[in-house]
């Protein structure tokens, strides 16, 4: 932390990154042809204020621009514009003292050695993270034993399964005890143990009163983990709130499935299930029959509603599935798509 | 949400502590290589071969084309001012060896940081980037100790080149005096790795133009006189030239500080030019976000 330093751990403001697409060949260059690269906004604006101890999640699908975010946090990636300023200190001007005081794991288990033991790998990083050399032993220690892998150690990390791999990266990023974390898509294919393993490490690091900064496309994860929620689609944040606060943006308690044999009339169909229920989420045809998820208050009550508008337009329900609200239904009411899409 | 007032280790160093933490990475970065290259161990075997067949081979060549006659013999001392042909060969053939360590270790050490996907984890620690540049190339030190040792050994036990002490501390001497010119050309090539994700093209010819103007195998007075002012503008010419002059020509060091002074500007020069190209390519990566491409 900045010395006098009271603000938030993470404080960006209008945030954006610009790319640019296709190419320019040196024959065009040498040439002085025009150049027709297009420029696009992998983050467009965003904004966000992180307090310090809480894990703070940011949740969008696939090209949204959380990792780009992310790199730019981590001061791997310099801005277009706006700011960002990590425990005080200004991602761009002063990125080295942000360095000293950020852990992050923005890649997998290709970014160590896998020729190396573990704790080889962290003794290297260890000196490169300035760890004074009396409290190396300490800390690579303590950081194997937080993602407990103190007894494989001395294993290459070539022999590692991918979630211990994962969790070695983990340790890599305790190794300078920073005060922030940053986590980019910290279960990505592991298996459900590996994941929810993860997971308990991510909260022992709220319990050291750590920080935490985690992007995920899984609904589940931001849910179970995190305090506050941003949702991104297409560079912007979209809704941010906690868990709580953002299944109750959409008014429904329940939201129901429906899988619909071919029916000729589908726009009346819906129009009806509209008008009853009081939203339809979301449709789609898959393999010739209609999908349909509505946000409901009861399903109890509109099921038999359901069954009633489908029979009198010619079409069958053939499956009916009942669930409770979750961020995934916050996110397609919001942008119309489902997250894995 | 949890906010205990928990306390964590960083501060923000005096300059002097974070230079001697950047030389403890540096010596890490060493061990890590070497840790690396000893889970290769048939690499060692080459490193054994290699200093002293190829030049070997040249010595065969050499002696195959004067036949041993007098007269050739008479002719190489008149231009090279010694008349050790193994000692002239193997010294050209040792430092162009060492030359391409130093040409091809920052630029190789980035590159494959980057394929293997491990770059941006080290552009993430706060030690200096020329940490991440030349750490990896110190195990390469080794090799050239070894290297020049080897060379060497071969000279003073096989071809009787009456190489001592106060010769090789001479040697070391200008090695040393070499170092920042050649390290600034890695450096250079490094750069062009950031940029562009790819060096072999450039380095490859660069060593074609060196084994070319350098004189690795002949001396450098046969060469045109246009050929002569390139030699004369490139760093190896002045290594390899001094190197022969201490060892074989029995020079001191005195009589050679007009062309060490030239090394040692050229050093400073392209280090400068390098540590603002490389900054310049961290800049433009960091732009494009080309860190993690390849």
């Amino acid at each position: 932390m900045k010395p006098g330093y009271e603000g938030p751990a993470i404080d960006a403001v209008g945030l954006v990154k610009e790319f640019e697409r296709g190419r320019r060949t040196t024959w065009q260059r040498v040439r002085r042809q025009a150049d027709q690269r297009e420029r696009f906004r992998a983050v467009d604006g965003i904004d966000l204020r992180v307090e310090r101890g809480e894990i703070f999640g940011v949740l969008g699908p696939n090209g949204a621009g959380k990792t780009t975010t992310m790199k730019m946090l981590a001061t791997l990636l310099e801005p277009t514009a706006g700011t960002a300023r990590i425990l005080g200190y200004d991602v761009v001007h002063e990125a080295r003292d942000v360095r000293r005081r950020m852990g992050a794991v923005l890649s997998d288990g290709r970014s160590l050695y896998w020729k190396l033991t573990a704790r080889e790998n962290l003794e290297y990083f260890a000196a490169l993270y300035h760890v004074p050399p009396r409290e190396q032993a300490a800390r690579i220690a303590a950081a194997l034993q937080a993602v407990k892998l103190d007894d494989r150690s001395d294993d290459y990390v070539e022999r590692y399964s991918t979630g211990m791999r994962q969790r070695l990266v983990l340790a890599r990023a305790l190794l300078p005890d920073p005060e922030l974390m940053l986590l980019d898509e910290p279960t990505v294919g592991l298996d459900p143990q590996s994941s929810r393993d993860l997971r308990d490490r991510v909260r022992d690091l709220q319990a050291q009163g750590r920080t935490v900064l985690l992007t995920t496309h899984y609904m589940e994860e931001a849910d179970q983990l995190c305090d506050r929620i941003a949702i991104v689609d297409h560079g912007h944040v979209v809704a941010l709130d906690t868990p709580t606060g953002l299944k109750r943006t959409i008014a429904a308690t329940e939201v129901v499935h429906l899988e619909i044999a071919s029916s000729p009339a589908d726009a009346a169909l819906l129009s009806r299930l509209e008008q009853t229920a009081g939203s339809v989420a979301r449709h789609e045809r898959e393999n010739g029959d209609l999908q349909v998820t509505v946000h409901v208050r009861s399903a109890r009550d509109f099921v038999p509603v359901a069954f009633d508008a489908a029979r009198e337009e010619n079409a069958a329900i053939k499956h009916v599935e009942v669930v409770p609200v979750t961020l995934e239904d916050v996110f397609i009411s919001l942008t119309g798509r489902a997250l894995r899409e | 949400m949890t906010a205990s007032p928990a306390t964590f280790s960083a501060t923000t160093p005096s300059r002097w502590d974070d230079l001697r933490a950047d030389l403890r990475a540096f010596g890490a970065a060493g061990v890590k290589e070497w840790r690396l290259l000893r889970r290769y161990p048939s690499l060692f075997i080459g490193f054994l071969f290699w200093p002293i067949a190829l030049p070997l081979a040249y010595v065969f060549q050499a002696q195959g084309y004067s036949g041993g006659q007098p007269a050739a013999l008479d002719a190489f001392a008149q231009r090279t001012g010694t008349a050790e042909v193994a000692g002239f060969l193997f010294l050209g053939w040792a430092a162009y060896m060492w030359i391409s360590m130093i040409l091809w270790g920052p630029g190789t050490s980035l590159r494959t940081e980057q394929v293997r996907g491990s770059l941006e984890a080290l552009f993430m620690t706060p030690v200096s980037r020329m940490v991440i540049l030349f750490g990896p190339v110190v195990s390469q030190i080794v090799w050239a100790i070894w290297m020049f040792a080897v060379v060497g050994g071969v000279l003073v036990l096989f071809f009787r080149v009456p190489i001592g002490p106060i010769e090789a501390i001479r040697a070391l001497g200008v090695i040393l005096v070499a170092v920042p010119a050649l390290y600034g050309l890695g450096a250079l090539f490094a750069a062009v790795v950031l940029r562009f994700g790819e060096v072999s093209a450039m380095v490859q010819t660069v060593r074609g133009v060196f084994t070319v103007f350098c004189g690795m195998t002949f001396p450098i007075i046969i060469l045109p006189v246009w050929a002569k002012a390139v030699a004369l503008s490139l760093p190896p010419t002045y290594l390899i030239g001094d190197l022969r002059a201490v060892l074989l020509q029995g020079s001191d060091f005195v009589s050679l500080v007009p062309e060490l002074a030239i090394l040692a500007t050229m050093g400073l020069v392209l280090c400068g030019f390098a540590i603002v190209a490389f900054r310049r390519t961290e800049r433009f990566a960091r732009r494009g976000g080309s860190l993690a491409q390849y």
